[in-house]
């Protein structure tokens, strides 16, 4: 019924309420045989903060635009120290770029399908790479050479990420398994059969110890990352189909993006949504969100109107827009030291822009 | 923060089935302080790292030529040392990026090494023990080099005859087993004559001596993780926990009347196998010091006792790994798992295994053990407002939340109050107004964490109800559990307050401890964070 029930703080009966009411008994698997969704209550806008205090807004500013993709960016990823931004698409390269200058830096090919995802291991020395040629590369960066094949994957492999540690990877394919690898080895440890849809995305917390995947089949999974079990399940209201989660940096929360145009941060652990951040249109695409924390604490996220939202964390508040694109903006990440974004876009646009914050007097 | 996922109890239990065997042949095996990892040495000299994640050796260390005889980590896992029978002690240096990785430091001995190990504050000051009987504390720092040899002081005159008339062997007893207590504050050395002898590490002079009856020749000591037990392993098959014993400042200083303290210890426990008295290898205890576990050196059979010290030290269970006999065994530092050595040099990893719950596949979905009757709350089916919903919802995202915090992330009561409870006034208007939809109880509540909310609700709406539930906090840092009952009651109670003492933090303690500021002075660079380990890659797979 209510779409926001899910996320209403005053109940235990929240988590119910996200998936069953009264009226909906399904259970949200069974997507398919729902009655078609009421329509939304909008939120209205959030008050203004309540504290006295005047928050700092972002000011970013665009700094370069990079273009050489020639097909739809899926993924930008900056290096964990800050040297490197990463991006693929639809070709079948990872482009390496200087987030600082702007200029292009190499290729790594050798994938014979689109990619749709990259993740940096945390020494930077690394980058793993998903295509839909159902492998996995892992390239030295340094050389452009490929050191890993993880071959397992039955179709399309979505979305991946490497722990803290950088000795495992996490991936997620369109069958619907995610699967842990051996980094060192270049052999898959495990197997889960996650969901009943393409996983869009999968994420291990800080200690490798938890990891989340979301899938088309609208729901959040947590997984006990050493021995395969399901924790715990998050199902959004019945139209929020999830297409991105993360953790928070202190792995206490989750951030998922959904197709009912709202960004939520939920406690897991009680099962309640704590945010949700709206305003910016997203119900075909995959887009991913991030957390900004090099200046004050945003949320970033691209928007299927061609801009970029920030909002503040803890307001909820769109506190910038960044328009510039002139197609959906499926890709955005953050530096992990400056105050620095980059963004990439699809079909008509096809660039990665990068955008940068030197406080507000630069803005003026 | 994921025990709460995976343990709703929030309970460390002791380990009872194996979880992973690495074929590591291996003489023995050591958890690291961060739990990622475990050593194993080798009869070759060599030593690996393994990572528990991947259960893949991921370091060689080759620095010896004759057999390990033990294998230490650095307070924060950076730096690991193995001592050997070939006279030597070799520090390895897990950051360096050398592939294999090149010694660190070698320290030289006349003898072949027992066993090595480093103060628990400051990987510099290292713990040597050799087969002549003799131990030794070596400090590498710059500013305090040195290479004390820890002599057991000896009263010349009268009381010859009270110490049973071993006049020669009395200059220098045997050492068969020296640790530095958990704060390295003091060094414990088990003699073959049955004897304790505590020395305060900074001054290097023996402060005490403990005669424990019945002895005979120590074999081992083992403390639990905040100190304040320790068990002693020795040659007539007994495992013994103490209550690990407080000096006064007198005799922390060596000013006392007299000199050395002399002081019998009266274990608490004893544990044995009273039916086949079996010896044994080695135990450990688990991180909470709730429980303790002995390797029997059972010669057919691989057998880890478990007892409740929680419980008055009963006999928990026997955990049975086959017939490759026990050799050697670690208690994980954080988790329930327990690493066992073999014989053939197999390393078992021991862990609880948790039952798959599949209710969790289901969002909002509880398993309930058995039939619960469900009582609907007054206002369960109380139909509300839509935009009064909204409303509410919304000033409930106005809480702030910290992403970044680690200490909130790690305690789950700080987030709860901070983040869902506005104070009581609001807090009971919110759970009495509560909207609802269902009343299985099967969908009640997706997580065993918000029960006590769910108590709260069904009963009186008060904010209290809200903030309590977090007393199901991770236990493991709790102090020891031991029921009061046993021991002096006198030395209880002065533990107590010393322990009252000592709780202020870390910090506090370091300005005022001189022993604690002295293994402070100059420290090594085994801080978290300033360090990574390498991942290697094993070969290229390049097409």
């Amino acid at each position: 019924m209510d779409p926001l029930a899910g996320m209403d703080d005053s109940s235990t009966d929240d988590e119910t309420s996200s998936q069953t009411t009264e009226d909906d008994p399904q259970v949200p698997e069974q997507h398919t045989q729902r009655p078609p969704p009421p329509p939304i209550v909008q939120p209205p806008p959030p008050a203004p903060s309540a504290s006295n205090v005047p928050r700092e807004r972002p000011h970013y500013q665009e700094r370069h635009v990079l273009r050489g993709h020639t097909k739809s960016i899926s993924a930008v990823k900056f290096s964990p120290d800050g040297k490197l931004l990463a991006s693929c698409g639809a070709e079948t390269v990872v482009k390496l770029w200087s987030p600082e200058t702007g200029d292009f830096i190499r290729n790594l090919a050798g994938h014979t399908e689109g990619l749709s995802d990259v993740s940096w291991s945390s020494d930077s020395a690394y980058l793993a790479s998903a295509s839909d040629d159902t492998t996995i590369r892992i390239w030295s960066v340094e050389t452009g050479i490929t050191r890993k094949v993880l071959k397992g994957h039955t179709k399309w492999v979505f979305c991946l990420n490497y722990n803290t540690t950088s000795n495992l990877l996490v991936s997620g394919g369109c069958d619907g398994d995610v699967r842990i690898w051996n980094v060192a080895r270049g052999k898959c440890m495990k197997t889960l059969h996650a969901h009943l849809d393409y996983v869009t995305a999968v994420h291990f917390n800080r200690d490798a110890s938890l990891i989340v995947s979301c899938a088309l089949d609208g729901l959040i999974r947590i997984w006990n990352a050493s021995n395969g079990q399901c924790l715990k399940t998050l199902a959004e209201g019945h139209n929020a189909i999830c297409q991105h989660v993360q953790f928070s940096p202190n792995s206490k929360y989750i951030l998922s993006t959904a197709h009912d145009s709202a960004i939520r941060l939920w406690d897991y652990q009680s099962t309640r949504c704590l945010k949700t951040y709206t305003g910016h249109t997203n119900s075909k695409y995959c887009i991913s969100a991030c957390f900004s924390v090099t200046g004050g604490k945003y949320i970033v996220a691209g928007s299927e109107d061609h801009k970029t939202y920030i909002w503040d964390l803890q307001t909820r508040e769109i506190v910038q827009v960044l328009e510039g694109h002139n197609d959906v903006v499926v890709a955005v990440a953050t530096h992990p030291t400056d105050n620095m974004i980059a963004t990439g876009s699809i079909e008509s646009d096809l660039t990665i822009r990068i955008w940068i914050d030197r406080g507000p007097r630069s803005a003026a | 923060m994921n025990e709460l996922l995976s343990n709703p109890f929030n309970t460390l239990s002791h380990p009872t089935a194996v979880q992973t065997n690495l074929p590591a042949l291996a003489l023995f095996s050591k958890f690291d302080p961060t739990g990622r990892y475990v050593a194993s040495a080798r009869a070759t000299g060599s030593a690996d790292v393994w990572d528990l994640e991947t259960r893949n050796s991921i370091r060689w260390l080759d620095g010896h030529v004759k057999p390990v005889t033990s294998i230490d980590w650095s307070h924060k896992s950076r730096y690991l040392l193995t001592s050997s029978k070939d006279w030597n002690v070799v520090v390895w240096d897990l950051a360096s990026t050398c592939d294999p990785p090149q010694r660190y430091s070698t320290l030289r001995f006349d003898a072949p090494v027992v066993s090595a190990s480093f103060h628990p504050k400051n990987s510099r000051i290292i713990l040597v023990l050799l087969t002549t009987g003799e131990a030794y504390l070596c400090d590498s720092r710059k500013a305090t080099r040195s290479r004390t040899m820890l002599k057991e002081i000896v009263d010349d005159d009268s009381d010859d005859e009270e110490m049973k008339g071993e006049p020669s062997s009395r200059s220098r007893t045997h050492m068969t087993v020296a640790r530095f207590d958990p704060a390295g504050k003091h060094i414990f050395i088990g003699t073959s004559n049955g004897t304790l002898l505590v020395f305060r590490t900074r001054t290097k002079t023996m402060i005490a001596r403990h005669r424990i009856s019945g002895a005979n020749v120590m074999k081992g000591i083992e403390f639990t993780k905040n100190g304040r037990r320790l068990v002693t392993n020795s040659s007539d098959r007994t495992l013994r926990h103490f209550v690990t014993p407080t000096y006064s400042e007198a005799v922390e200083d060596g000013t006392a009347p007299g000199g050395v303290l002399e002081q019998d210890l009266e274990p608490t426990h004893r544990f044995n196998d009273p039916i086949n008295k079996t010896a044994w290898h080695a135990m450990a205890y688990s991180p909470d010091g709730e429980w303790l576990a002995g390797g029997a050196a059972d010669p057919a059979a691989h057998k880890i006792y478990v007892w409740d010290l929680s419980n008055d030290g009963q006999f928990a269970s026997t955990l049975d790994g086959g017939r490759e006999p026990l050799v050697h065994l670690h208690w994980h530092p954080l988790k329930s798992l327990i690493a066992s050595t073999t014989n053939q040099g197999n390393i078992f990893i021991w862990h609880s295994p948790n039952p798959e719950r599949w209710g969790a596949f289901a969002g909002g979905f509880e398993e309930v053990d058995e039939n619960v009757e469900y009582e609907e709350r007054e206002d369960e089916f109380d139909i509300e407002d839509e935009v009064v919903l909204l409303e509410r919802k919304m000033k409930a995202e106005e809480e702030d939340v910290d992403i970044l915090g680690m200490s909130v992330a790690t305690s789950p009561p700080n987030a709860r109050s901070s983040v869902g409870v506005h104070g009581p006034s609001s807090a009971s208007a919110y759970a009495s107004s509560a909207p609802t939809r269902s009343g299985s109880v099967n969908e009640r509540a997706g997580s065993n964490e918000r029960d006590p909310t769910a108590a709260q609700q069904s009963g009186a709406a008060g904010a209290g109800a809200v903030t309590n539930s977090g007393d199901s906090g991770m236990r493991v840092d709790t102090p020891d559990g031991l029921p009061d009952g046993h021991g002096g009651g006198g030395a209880l109670t002065k533990e107590k307050e010393k322990e009252k003492e000592e709780t202020p933090g870390i910090a506090s303690v370091m300005d005022q401890d001189p022993d604690a500021l002295w293994a402070g002075e100059e420290p090594d660079d085994d801080v978290p964070g300033l360090w990574k380990m390498k991942i290697l890659i094993e070969g290229d797979d390049e097409e």
